[in-house]
């Protein structure tokens, strides 16, 4: 229909309108059409989840493929944004004429939230829990489309609503598109040029789409230069590059675009650091490793935040110049998993620490101190019911005591 | 009532029952009876009377009403000077009762607090002087920040010597009707490396197996409060498995639930052991003392440990 008009933008011009013209998302197709079986015609189902979470990096079409659903399932489509969270009466006035009159046309109604993780965690709270109540009270199925569903502000919605994951586009099929497109469009590109385009593009098939155009419409290629685009890059592709290249300045921006605090970040190269380096190179690493925590822990106790920029110098550049030669092969990369551990831990031992804390209060000791002694301490309170009696131990705890361990 | 806790039991509860510190002592003894006191703080290591004397004080002061006018907080087990800062509004918003005029607070291991945090606990001490003295206790004064410092009285108390831990002991064996053994003193002493309470609670903790208190039973005993199969993750790592070997630290350090300083003091001990060349049990106790030094002045003990492996293990390749 839009495809004999003129126009202007490709990526507009060839969204696609069904479900087979969708490239590289088989999985979730099959997800959603699971679920729209459920709300065929806008009806929705008792005691079934009312809203899906369509999540994936940019550009892989998760707002094109709610528009397909609403299109096969013959819906109209109610587009609210982050932004209309917030205020409830904008929200109401949109959604109004949603709820309340009867399409002439077709039967159901869908809504549709775009890029929900544009909600910040700090300014808009209140936009989460208005979603959440949005989708408690619908009589309409939602779809929420998001960047990084992971994010912990949006962990209630994670609970509330079905995820379908959108994959990134594979590199093959983008360039086949290129192709298609380029013949309906009667250009011609020479094909080194769609390779590099398809490749900067990093899975992100509106951005390849754009750059396309951008090329076609230019008469000179030679001065065509397609800046890599700035994506998120992720933890994987950062440890392979700080591992594997010879460092260059570029690595000091590496983790900007990565989705992880630099506390975790650190963590990850902590884990990693020894499935590459060996020897003098692991010795050389840790060390930069470990200069990093003091600059960290520096600003901790000083509040003293430009230290930030030797704490990420020596974890990216820094890591990475402690090898001497570039190397290759593929690495697989462990989630650290050490924070994991000490948690288990603590949750195994959480009657050791109610314990420590007792005896701490009681004989005027910090519970650190009283958990660093805690072989001694079992030992003096285990023989003695007097003792017990007089922390006020409760019957779980001088199990505890009495349990399978050695000394600790 | 009276504990059955050696610590407390014999916990002294006049000056003149005070073991070490003399001089501490008298100058603390002679402003309490003036009914007046400054702030005071506290510094030296674990197990030396800080605590202690800081009952004392508060007891001498108020006598059967201590526990209405005294707050104790620790400042490592209070979740941020808020927490500290609303406990203290709360105590110091009622008057004291009896002829002194102010209550006391005793803050310990204050040096657990960050500067900032130390800044608003000076605000605090400032806002509540006419009706709140504090007694603030810290290993290192150094890191109390100078504004604090410099409104208190400070008093800086050494390691017990043999011959006070000695006396402490002998009195508990004797009231306890223990039977020692000649040289257990001299082990026990060692053991404790100056900490009294340290003392008291392995001596009780081997007093719980027998009250016949053997060399043997005591060596059993010490040793088993140190951390265990350190050796172990060090031939790892001097064989070249760093994975086994930080494995293994992990899995030690969780179980036994050992600090990372407690580990390095293992390692510093534990290199006399390795079948390495003098020059490099030199160079590994070096970089053991620096890795020590990163530990306090870093923020994750467990990396800096790592980076003591990562050396560890090129002495095993016989580099450095």
């Amino acid at each position: 229909m839009i495809s004999d008009l003129k126009c202007s933008s490709w990526a507009e011009k060839y969204r696609p309108k069904k479900f087979e013209d969708i490239k590289g998302q088989d999985e979730a197709i099959k997800k959603i059409k699971n679920f729209v079986g459920d709300f065929h015609l806008g009806k929705l189902t008792r005691g079934k989840k009312k809203a899906l979470v369509f999540h994936g990096p940019p550009g892989t079409g998760k707002t094109t493929l709610a528009h397909v659903v609403a299109n096969e399932t013959r819906c109209e489509i109610f587009e609210l944004n982050a932004s209309d969270l917030r205020n409830k009466f904008k929200m109401q006035e949109i959604l109004k004429p949603a709820i309340e009159q009867k399409s002439l046309t077709k039967k159901g109604k869908i809504i549709l939230v775009d890029e929900v993780d544009g909600i910040s965690g700090y300014y808009d709270k209140g936009g989460i829990s208005e979603l959440l109540s949005l989708i408690e009270e619908t009589k309409y199925p939602i779809i929420i489309t998001a960047n990084d569903i992971w994010k912990k502000i949006l962990s209630p919605l994670r609970k509330k609503a079905e995820l379908v994951q959108i994959k990134e586009i594979p590199y093959s099929a983008i360039k086949d598109l290129m192709i298609e497109i380029l013949r309906s469009e009667n250009k011609i590109l020479d094909s080194n040029a769609v390779v590099k385009i398809t490749i900067n593009a990093n899975g992100d098939l509106r951005a390849a789409i754009n750059d396309l155009q951008t090329a076609a419409d230019l008469e000179d290629l030679s001065e065509t230069e397609f800046s890599e685009r700035n994506k998120e890059t992720d933890i994987f592709n950062a440890l392979k590059k700080i591992f594997k290249n010879k460092a260059s300045e570029e690595m000091l921006g590496i983790f900007d675009s990565v989705n992880l605090s630099l506390d975790e970040i650190m963590l990850w190269i902590e884990e990693n650091i020894p499935y590459e380096y060996k020897g003098e190179e692991l010795a050389k690493a840790y060390n930069r490793l470990s200069r990093a925590d003091i600059f960290k822990g520096r600003i901790y106790k000083q509040q003293y935040w430009r230290f930030l920029v030797y704490e990420n110098i020596l974890l990216s550049y820094g890591i990475s110049a402690s090898k001497q030669n570039p190397r290759q092969g593929f690495t697989n990369y462990k989630k650290p998993t050490r924070i994991l551990k000490i948690w288990l831990s603590n949750q195994k031992n959480f009657k050791k620490k109610s314990i420590s804390q007792k005896y701490a209060h009681y004989v005027h000791i910090g519970e650190k101190r009283a958990m660093s002694e805690f072989p001694l301490i079992r030992n003096i309170i285990k023989s003695n019911e007097k003792i017990q009696k007089e922390l006020k131990l409760t019957d779980e705890e001088i199990e505890y005591l009495h349990g399978e361990f050695s000394l600790y | 009532m009276v504990s059955e806790i050696w610590t407390e039991k014999f916990r002294p509860v006049e000056f003149s029952e005070l073991v070490g510190q003399e001089e501490i002592v008298k100058r603390v003894e002679s402003l309490v009876n003036s009914l007046n006191i400054p702030h005071l703080l506290f510094a030296g290591p674990a197990g030396t009377g800080k605590s202690t004397l800081a009952l004392i004080t508060v007891k001498t002061l108020f006598r059967e009403n201590w526990k209405e006018n005294y707050l104790e907080l620790n400042a490592s087990d209070e979740r941020g000077i808020n927490v500290v800062r609303e406990k203290v509004k709360n105590f110091a918003r009622t008057k004291s009762l009896g002829k002194v005029p102010f209550k006391i607070i005793f803050l310990d291991e204050a040096d657990a607090l960050t500067p900032e945090a130390q800044q608003a606990l000076r605000r605090t001490m400032e806002n509540y002087s006419n009706t709140c003295r504090f007694i603030l206790s810290c290993n290192y004064s150094s890191k109390i920040i100078d504004p604090i410092q410099s409104r208190c009285a400070i008093f800086r108390f050494k390691l017990l010597e043999k011959k006070d831990i000695e006396k402490v002991i002998k009195k508990i064996v004797e009231r306890e009707k223990l039977s020692v053994a000649p040289t257990v003193m001299e082990m026990l002493y060692e053991g404790s490396e100056g900490d009294c309470r340290r003392a008291i609670n392995i001596l009780q903790s081997t007093a719980s197996v027998s009250p016949n208190i053997t060399l043997e039973l005591l060596s059993t005993m010490i040793s088993a409060t140190m951390p265990k199969d350190i050796k172990i993750v060090l031939d790892y790592a001097l064989s070249g498995d760093f994975h086994q070997a930080r494995e293994k630290l992990l899995d030690i350090m969780l179980k036994q639930s050992i600090s990372g300083q407690e580990v390095i003091k293992a390692v510093q001990k534990e290199i006399w052991n390795l079948p390495v060349e003098p020059d490099i049990k030199v160079k590994l106790t070096e970089k053991t003392g620096e890795v020590e030094f990163r530990i306090v002045e870093g923020s994750d003990p467990f990396i800096q440990l790592q980076a003591l492996l990562a050396s560890f293990v090129l002495a095993g390749l016989g580099k450095e």
